[in-house]
């Protein structure tokens, strides 16, 4: 997973926190006092605080696909709602590339409107414009496969059929970021194949998906890496094999009611863990390391004044070398050093990208997020028009048409590859004790 | 970020450092021009997501489109019978049948945005975990679904009044009816986001709010006019003719019905209702706008 630090970040969470207050019958959450009778001619018996996430962590990167596997109620789903931006975390902050997309187990945008009028609305909710909207189209029912059922009211449809649709509804926008909580599960073989080609074309594209599923084989197959929650908290981060692999194990356990087996297991995977944390550098803090309150006093162009000093450490060092030689050369350590030492320095960082000239201002409000990089393309001309390399830049988009057929060539790699993996499976290995 | 990338030789714990260059906040209320710029970039979807609500509505009823018609016309039938027939309430007032059809047909206008608004987080549910849109499309395609339905009923309407016997007196004035309709329309926008933002922190509105809206009905002098039964109660008079419905009925009733001239004062008020109401409501609902996902 080395190489993977290199892949510029796409989803950054950091200490993420939630909360939800509940209605709760458990008699020993019950109100004293006044509150209770309150309570009780609300017709409610009590509330409890429910810790959903307790401080969660992760870094998802560029053509990463991170599967999430772990029990009913650990958080999973809250965590990807979180990171889709439709709740803000109590605590802690998500940051993101790109717009996520959030495809949910309640699959029907508008059950009395027929499929083929919720491809439409559903293009036209994620910013497509009409015409984009109407070029999509025909991807939308090719993928999802539906056939005349497109014409019918989605509330007919089976919930198959309706993740269906909504799978490829999303992947119209050709979003960058993905989060599918159990979404694809319900599809059949067929399906499957389909999403799995789409999946990886977005993947190869830079893209990021985060998948949660039930089952650990799926995540197995498809996911680079994965992540174990367990009660709000990530147990495990690694590759999606090892971790799959334990989280089954310990799921199967739990299943037979050795519950001494699973807790041994759980209690190791904890005492493994390291709590993650991540650093997050802010390019702000990189350009202006000072306090605002304590800079005040030297409020001058700030900018200018550390260049000019930059340059002045660079030329004291050139200076140096001579006397402290001559002073060497005595082997005695003189009473005092004559000339003024330069204070110790730190190698010159290069620039942060933030403070190229042509960087946004920092004050500036960040850009509205998209679910992809805009359209516009960067064609690099010739001085002169009447180049034939220019021109044909110009007339046809040569570079963007190269990443696709690339991003293609990648897509069609991972596949093959998936194929030969599912083609020479071995039979189970230790703990794969069926069942599932 | 892996566990065994975590020590580094010295045995301390390194925590890996990302930039978070190029990378925004999810979910964040945007500043208010480029919420304006990005709820302006989904007016397709708001014309869309309001003609779904129609048709939504409609294709359950075998009569369809036909109770856009039929509902307003039964209740002018209705409260003709109880107020102009048995309580008489009708005395003093010219063409009462047409100052009631105009007081029905416009009230709802504003009573339909009114309850669609408080209920428009709640019935987007699906639309709001699915999508990232801003969230005001929402309440603003109630009031575009409703201003779609009452343009053909207010065609309907007019028919009415031209072909019920007490003839109106048709004149240049007519025309002030366009001004009146856009001004109503600007208030229900600015109601129905108000109150959509009420109405998801306050799930119970929903059972206030036909109380709300009947108390708003009978105050509005839809079907008596108030200045003659209130003339003994100044007090009470002068806060009801500062109730914005009753300004924008007397301007429609004014201009189509009588042929004469409203007060500037009138006018006046409906400018200020509709533009206030709808720069309070927007910022009331954009200040939300983080908290719709957490149903």
């Amino acid at each position: 997973m080395a190489d993977s630090e290199l892949e510029e970040p796409n989803i950054v969470a950091e200490n993420v926190q939630v909360r939800y207050t509940v209605n709760t019958n458990d008699p020993g959450q019950r109100a004293k006092g006044l509150r209770r009778i309150g309570n009780a001619m609300l017709g409610r018996r009590g509330q409890t605080t429910v810790r959903a996430l307790r401080g969660v962590n992760f870094v998802a990167r560029e053509g990463e696909m991170v599967g999430i596997v772990g029990a009913n109620g650990s958080g999973k789903s809250t965590f990807l709602r979180n990171v889709a931006g439709v709740e803000q975390p109590d605590r802690g902050r998500i940051l993101v590339r790109y717009q996520p997309l959030l495809l949910g187990v309640t699959a029907a945008l508008q059950p009395a409107l027929s499929g083929s009028e919720n491809v439409r609305l559903g293009c036209l909710a994620m910013g497509l414009s009409p015409e984009e909207a109407a070029e999509a189209f025909d991807y939308v029912v090719d993928l999802s496969a539906l056939g005349a059922a497109i014409h019918r009211p989605m509330g007919t449809y089976s919930s198959g059929m309706g993740s269906r649709l909504r799978f490829a509804i999303a992947l119209a926008a050709r979003p960058k970021i993905m989060l599918i909580d159990e979404a694809l599960s319900t599809g059949d073989a067929t399906f499957a194949e389909r999403s799995e080609r789409a999946m990886d074309e977005l993947l190869a594209e830079a893209g990021t998906v985060l998948l949660v599923n039930h089952a650990a084989k799926v995540i197995q197959e498809l996911c680079t890496r994965a992540v174990w929650m367990h009660k709000g908290e990530i147990l495990m981060n690694g590759p999606a094999e090892a971790v799959a692999e334990k989280y089954r194990w310990w799921a199967w356990n739990v299943a037979k009611g050795k519950d001494d087996i699973a807790d041994k297991l759980l209690h190791d995977v904890v005492s493994n863990a390291v709590k993650e944390e991540i650093n997050i550098l802010e390019p702000e803090l990189v350009r202006d390391p000072i306090p605002r309150h304590a800079a005040r006093t030297v409020k001058k162009t700030v900018a200018s004044t550390r260049h000019m000093k930059r340059r002045e450490a660079v030329d004291e060092v050139e200076e140096t070398p001579a006397p402290l030689l001559a002073a060497a050369e005595s082997q005695v350590w003189p009473e005092e050093i004559a000339t003024e030492l330069p204070k110790a320095k730190f190698p010159a960082l290069p620039k942060p990208a933030s403070q190229a000239v042509s960087a946004p201002r920092i004050h500036d409000e960040p850009p509205p997020l998209r679910l992809r990089p805009s359209k516009k393309r960067v064609v690099l001309r010739a001085a002169d028009p009447s180049d034939r390399a220019s021109s044909v830049a110009a007339s046809d988009d040569f570079t963007g048409r190269r990443l696709a057929s690339r991003a293609r060539k990648i897509a069609d790699e991972r596949y093959q590859e998936r194929e030969r993996i599912r083609q020479d499976e071995a039979p189970p290995t230790v703990h794969q004790d069926s069942g599932r | 970020m892996n566990s065994s990338e975590a020590t580094n030789p010295l045995g301390l714990s390194t925590i890996p450092s990302v930039s978070s260059e190029g990378l925004v906040p999810v979910g964040r209320r945007t500043s208010l021009r480029s919420y304006l710029a990005a709820l302006w970039g989904r007016r397709h979807f708001i014309l869309a997501e309001s003609r779904a609500k129609m048709s939504g509505s409609t294709r359950k009823n075998l009569l369809g489109y036909g109770w856009l018609f039929l509902n307003p016309l039964l209740s002018v039938l209705a409260f003709w019978f109880i107020f102009g027939f048995i309580l008489q309430s009708s005395r003093g007032v010219p063409n009462f049948l047409g100052f009631l059809v105009i007081g029905v047909f416009f009230f709802q206008f504003t009573g339909k945005s009114m309850t669609g608004g408080t209920g428009a987080i709640r019935s987007g549910a699906s639309m709001i975990r699915g999508f990232q849109f801003p969230r005001a499309a929402l309440p603003v395609s109630v009031v575009v679904r409703n201003f779609l339905d009452f343009i053909p009923t207010a065609a309907v309407m007019l028919v009415l009044i031209a072909v019920i016997p007490p003839t109106e007196v048709i004149t240049w004035r007519v025309v002030l009816v366009i001004p009146v309709i856009v001004l109503q329309t600007i208030f229900n926008v600015g109601l129905a986001c108000l109150l959509a933002r009420l109405g998801h922190k306050v799930p119970d509105l929903t059972n206030f709010m036909s109380i709300i809206s009947r108390f708003w009905l009978y105050g509005s002098g839809v079907f008596f006019s108030i200045e003659d039964k209130l003339s003994n109660h100044p007090a009470i008079l002068a806060a009801m003719q500062f109730n914005p419905i009753h300004a924008y009925l007397t301007l429609v009733r004014n201009s189509l019905l009588y042929g004469v001239d409203s007060p500037a004062w009138l006018w006046f008020m409906a400018i200020a209702w509709a533009c206030g109401l709808l720069i309070v409501g927007f910022l009331f609902f954009w200040r939300g706008e983080e908290s719709y996902g957490r149903l």
